[in-house]
């Protein structure tokens, strides 16, 4: 388990978190751009340094500025996958993602974890060559590769298209989980945490504002200016698909919604996972009486 | 008096200024690149100096730092014997200082270019300061370590002012090639003077050529 508690200053924007990540679960730090999301993923790996405060992973001590303690990047067993992949333009697919193996068996493994990706073939290949959603891939095993003890990804499919960026997301996901790794994973993007977290931290204007698991925190009280729903397509009839909301009618509303073109469109089937996402504008909340 | 003495002097000391430039340059400027110090402009200012001073007043300074009369030239003396101006070693000092800006200033430029991601990627995958400057820093800047060394050669090579202050004209020790360009025409023969200036204008044009064609051959590889 990961504990944080972490105070850092700046001029006008202030951060003031307290979390814990649960082991080999993906955690995801959700907020809007601005709320300090990318900040606490550097402060955790030891590329910024916090004005106060504690991170312990296990029985390790990280930071601790009373004790005057700041493990630097390299001691912290730590994968970090960045935003625009990060990868070394003058090394090959190989060697990228041999960069951070250790020991004899690293040519083993290095060809393990590149077909793991599909990316059989392209050992030889340079970045440049690669597209956005290989590069992404190669950057997710490179970071996984020395088997660190926790995963941090710092908004990895948001450079992405969002086709490439959905079918990357089911990869990511199975990645994490073959590794059994302790993953936190930053992003703003509502459908990612759906497809992905264990649990949610929501972070804004630099604070944590609500915690759990997405179904806790997203349909719950409403957090901030858009309302969230996930479900699952059980089946075709209307009024079966969200037969507990059938008190708003849900029949005659997801009749009207998949008559529309663009949702024929995404060819839905039986079992598929959705999210529904509405403006809360759009949102009409009823008590249920039972 | 043999022709290719001054010519072959010249070259060896633009060679032993720039492996010198290079082994103490790099780490300079990686510092320089990387140090959150404030005051570092003022360091830069005066390793910049020699890019506008008068070649004389900096070889003034250092004959009066390396000179008899000096802490380090009765240093020199006492340990080895001789003199430190005035001879070869005397030449490599004054070249290094006036050649410094040419070497760091592209070292550094080239250093602070890298991608910081790219370094903080490889600390996050847990290799050392020293790894990842040789990993990946030193072959990301090649363009500009390659620039530098090349530049620190073919300035040592023109040299004049500064190393006929510190070395004077003495034959096969100190008399390189644009100083006996100097005394050819003083003594005006200038046939060999011409001679020596062909030698060093096809040798400044050869070098600058190679290092026009290696940015270019590095822009289209990477």
């Amino acid at each position: 388990m990961l504990q944080v508690h972490l105070k850092k200053q700046w001029k006008g924007f202030g951060l003031d978190v307290s979390f814990e990540i649960p082991r080999g679960k993906i955690t995801v730090l959700f907020g809007p751009s601005g709320a300090g999301k990318s900040t606490v993923l550097r402060l955790i790996a030891g590329l910024e340094i916090a004005d106060s405060g504690k991170i312990l992973h296990g029985e390790e001590v990280w930071f601790d500025d009373v004790r005057r303690i700041d493990v630097s990047p390299q001691q912290r067993s730590i994968g970090f996958v960045f935003q625009d992949y990060a990868l070394f333009p003058h090394l090959t697919v190989e060697k990228n993602v041999a960069y951070g193996v250790k020991g004899k068996e690293s040519a083993k493994t290095v060809k393990e974890l590149i077909s793991l990706i599909g990316l059989s073939g392209y050992e030889r290949c340079y970045p440049a060559q690669l597209s956005g959603g290989q590069k992404q891939r190669v950057a997710l095993v490179r970071a996984m590769a020395g088997n660190p003890g926790l995963l941090l990804l710092d908004e990895p499919l948001s450079a992405l298209d969002w086709e490439t960026r959905a079918r990357l997301q089911t990869d990511v996901k199975q990645i994490i989980h073959r590794f059994q790794s302790t993953a936190l994973y930053v992003t703003h993007d509502v459908s990612e945490v759906y497809k992905l977290a264990d649990y949610v931290i929501v972070l804004e204007s630099g604070k944590v504002v609500k915690q759990g698991t997405p179904e806790d925190v997203f349909l719950g009280k409403r957090l901030s200016t858009r309302i969230q729903v996930a479900g699952k397509v059980v089946g075709i009839e209307h009024d079966a698909i969200m037969s507990s909301v059938t008190v708003l009618h849900a029949d005659q509303f997801f009749k009207a919604l998949i008559d529309r073109e663009e949702i024929d469109g995404l060819g839905l089937q039986v079992g598929d996972d959705v999210v529904l996402g509405a403006k809360s504008s759009d949102v009409i909340l009823f008590k249920i009486l039972t | 008096m043999n022709f290719a003495a001054p010519l072959i002097l010249t070259l060896k000391l633009s060679f032993v200024t720039t492996v010198l430039l290079f082994i103490v340059g790099i780490p300079f400027a990686y510092w320089l690149a990387f140090t959150r110090l404030r005051m570092k402009f003022i360091l830069e200012s005066v390793i910049a100096l020699p890019l506008v001073l008068p070649p004389t007043v900096l070889g003034f300074y250092l004959l009066m730092a390396i000179g008899g009369g000096s802490f380090i030239g009765r240093w020199y003396e006492e340990v080895f014997n001789k003199t430190l101006a005035f001879s070869f070693q005397g030449l490599v000092v004054g070249s290094f200082f006036y050649s410094l800006p040419f070497a760091v200033q592209p070292f550094q430029a080239s250093f602070t270019a890298v991608d910081k991601r790219l370094i903080e990627a490889s600390w996050s995958l847990g290799r050392s300061r020293l790894y990842t400057f040789f990993a990946v820093i030193l072959p990301l800047s090649r363009q500009g370590v390659i620039t530098g060394c090349v530049l620190s050669f073919a300035h040592t090579l023109g040299e004049f002012g500064v190393v006929l202050m510190i070395g004077g004209n003495v034959p096969g020790v100190t008399r390189v090639a644009s100083v006996a360009i100097y005394d050819e025409v003083q003594s005006l023969n200038y046939g060999t003077a011409n001679a020596y200036a062909g030698c060093l204008l096809l040798l400044s044009f050869a070098i600058l050529t190679l290092v026009y064609f290696v940015n270019r051959r590095f822009v289209r590889t990477l």
